[in-house]
């Protein structure tokens, strides 16, 4: 069978399993690759009226907390060059974005990859990396302190964000895994996760073949996780990258746009010379703590509004002039629903 | 940002890399006090002047004049007083004495990272980027200006290189470049180069390629899409391809079917995601495409996916989209197919007056073509 036959495969399955549920059934997709395919697609219009899909917290640029963005930006402004990776660059700090701070004649470089900063070493031996992502971009990152460059970590962890959601204010049923992330932290990562969870790749094919997975296991009401995702995602995962992360970073607690701070959800750099937030402790204990906003990007990326519920979509918030970071990413719930929508 | 690959003497990264070039570049500025020496030393010093420009050879001097001469356009076709403060060319003898005619003029800059990929080079796209501008109105090119502004350090090699590829498409197509600019700006003032093109066409009223579109004409387009991009990509993202820009002058294109559309534009900028609603948004109409139906090279979607970037919104340098009756519509399908296997029709036009969307049908249903927004920027994860 060819994808289009799968897919409408998947989608006859999906409507008879969604009957034989007999009742409401929320699914979030964790990654903002995913939600990027399902708006794409129209996904979440064509799945049975009981099956509700919402987004989770999994774009990277979304998540980073404010305060975090503020610190890099002030580095910047401070004479520290910095590198980091394009999205981030038009993420608004408290006053400016990093492509302010460069337009000011601050010395911020975009990147395209971890490597890129190793020849920016060349011209600024104090460059400091913007280390940004989850499991998948943070391996990169380690290449870079091998190399001895310092770094500034806001790197975080999938697997403590679908717990904090499931703890969270809504009751959601099943969990659509993210497919990059789980090729490196393997099937087994999410294994003592007591929920419904179906890993799978970015096609409408492969969502719509993770969505039946997960609506098998709710109908039978298994609480585990299932590989519909197999030829990329192993059980172990890649090994050397998770022995690289563990080399050079230490699980630590770390702050979330919206969902606060999660207990061991960040990874920090090991090496404190490495370390951007100790070497820099001077210039980075006066950053102040950022001032509310209306942006309710937070509920968004905890799925407890739909982007169209903020005060500031299509109206202040516009991907041309973005107030907050899900409007940024091309991966965030409200640049994704505002390209997509009708 | 600099680019990656070789940096041009007089960069940084150059200076720090190469100690045998950072003596000669020390020799080189100091050209001014050791030029009455003789023999051996003066043989270097000319020697030393051919290989990158100086910003004497934009300060309107002898050296200037001897850059501009070293380009060596010397095919005018039709114009006058090339050397001279302005070209002048005899409307008469392009369109013969007398006979209506109307002139089209157009500008663009070309500024491009690299500015070498595959298949083409910033030259080839200032040439073919203009000449399009004026085809696609329906109109004959009549002649090309060609301003370069240049970074003090740029290779006389990779100038040569830019200029042998301008040359060769103005023989080929047969526009000259009649009249042109050079100024040099200080190293690290300018990220070595950038080309500004501008273009004089004439047309005749009844081939105008500004008429009505209706709901129901089709929507054609003569080339898959996203091979510029992809080609120019492998060289920033350093992943190896087959695919080469597609790049070129559309002149021949067009003159085979002219007649048989009513609009036609070439997506650069923003892909076919921004055209198309630029149609639909001009016209007042709306637009129904298949997804199934836009042609793109098996190699430019694998690649388009890995960097998690959009393939309607990266730019073509070589295709247009026109607007056909729907009875000409696989007449002009079949002509373009002679000069590209992957032209076809790829949708239609329909009446949205008042929203103006570029409606795509996918596999699972419709969805909105947005215009782009921002910058292209890959996914993180």
């Amino acid at each position: 069978m060819n994808d289009e036959e799968l897919t409408k495969q998947h989608l006859n399955d999906i409507n008879k399993i969604a009957r034989s549920i007999k009742r409401e059934a929320t699914l979030m997709e964790i990654c903002g690759g995913h939600t990027n395919i399902i708006m794409k697609y129209g996904i979440r219009e064509i799945l049975p009226k009981n099956i509700r899909l919402i987004s989770g917290p999994g774009c990277p640029v979304c998540v980073s907390s404010q305060k975090d963005i503020d610190c890099m930006i002030e580095l910047a402004m401070q004479g520290v060059p910095v590198a980091t990776y394009g999205d981030m660059m038009r993420v608004p700090g408290s006053n400016y974005s990093l492509e302010d701070a460069r337009a000011k004649g601050c010395k911020v470089f975009e990147v395209y990859s971890a490597e890129e900063v190793l020849k920016l070493r060349k011209d600024y031996p104090h460059i400091v990396f913007f280390g940004i992502g989850f499991e998948t971009t943070a391996p990169m990152t380690t290449f870079l302190l091998e190399n001895n460059i310092c770094v500034y970590s806001v790197h975080k962890l999938v697997v403590p964000a679908i717990k904090a959601m499931l703890g969270g204010e809504i009751k959601i049923d099943g969990f659509i895994n993210p497919g990059h992330v789980s090729t490196i932290i393997g099937e087994k990562a999410y294994a003592d996760i007591k929920v419904a969870q179906a890993i799978t790749g970015f096609s409408a094919e492969r969502i719509l073949r993770g969505i039946r997975a997960l609506l098998e296991l709710i109908k039978d009401d298994k609480k585990s996780v299932v590989n519909a995702y197999p030829e990329a995602v192993h059980y172990e995962g890649n090994i050397i990258a998770q022995k690289l992360l563990n080399n050079h970073f230490k699980i630590s607690d770390s702050e979330w746009r919206g969902l606060g701070v999660i207990p061991n959800s960040g990874l920090e750099v090991r090496k404190d010379d490495l370390n951007a937030k100790i070497k820099y402790k001077n210039i980075l204990s006066k950053v102040p703590e950022p001032k509310k906003t209306a942006c309710r990007c937070g509920e968004v990326l905890k799925g407890l509004i739909e982007p169209t519920e903020c005060p500031l979509y299509r109206k202040a918030c516009t991907p041309e002039n973005p107030k907050g970071a899900c409007m940024v990413s091309e991966e965030g719930s409200c640049s994704i629903s505002y390209k997509y929508g009708r | 940002m600099r680019c990656r690959g070789t940096p041009h003497p007089g960069s940084k990264q150059a200076k720090l890399a190469d100690p045998i070039k950072q003596v000669l570049l020390e020799a080189a500025s100091s050209i001014k006090t050791i030029k009455h020496f003789e023999g051996a030393q003066k043989k270097f010093v000319i020697k030393m002047q051919k290989d990158f420009i100086t910003l004497a050879e934009g300060s309107g001097g002898k050296e200037m004049q001897e850059l501009i001469k070293s380009f060596g356009f010397c095919k005018r076709g039709n114009w006058k007083e090339c050397d001279n403060d302005s070209a002048v060319l005899d409307l008469d003898a392009v369109k013969g004495k007398g006979k209506p005619g109307k002139l089209v003029f157009t500008t663009d800059s070309f500024i491009v990272n690299p500015i070498f990929f595959p298949g083409g080079d910033i030259g080839h796209l200032a040439f073919s980027g203009t000449i399009n501008d004026l085809v696609v109105m329906g109109a004959k090119p009549l002649g090309i200006s060609l301003g370069f502004v240049i970074e003090e350090g740029f290779s006389k090699e990779d100038l040569d290189k830019i200029i042998t590829s301008i040359k060769k498409l103005s023989e080929e197509y047969d526009v000259s470049v009649v009249t042109g600019d050079t100024k040099v700006m200080e190293n690290g003032k300018l990220d070595k180069i950038i080309i500004n093109t501008s273009g004089l066409g004439i047309v005749d009223e009844k081939d105008l390629l500004t008429k009505k579109i209706i709901p129901g004409d089709k929507v054609i387009i003569s080339g898959g899409i996203g091979e510029h991009a992809v080609a120019l990509l492998s060289k920033r993202f350093e992943y190896e391809t087959k695919i080469i820009t597609d790049s070129k002058p559309l002149i021949k294109e067009m003159d085979a079917v002219k007649r048989l559309i009513k609009i036609a534009k070439d997506p650069t900028r923003g892909g076919i995601a921004s055209i198309l609603n630029e149609i639909c948004s001009k016209n007042k109409v709306g637009m129904l495409v298949s997804e199934e139906e836009i042609p793109a090279k098996q190699e430019v979607r694998k690649v388009v996916e890995m960097l998690g970037i959009n393939l309607y919104e990266l730019a073509c340098e070589g295709r247009m989209i026109c607007v056909a009756d729907k009875n000409s519509a696989s007449k002009v399908v079949k002509l373009l197919k002679e000069f590209n296997p992957d032209a076809s029709i790829i949708g239609e036009i329909v009446d949205d007056a008042k929203d103006n969307h570029v409606v795509l049908q996918t596999m699972l249903g419709k969805r909105i073509l947005a215009m782009p927004t921002g910058r292209i920027v890959p996914r993180i994860c």
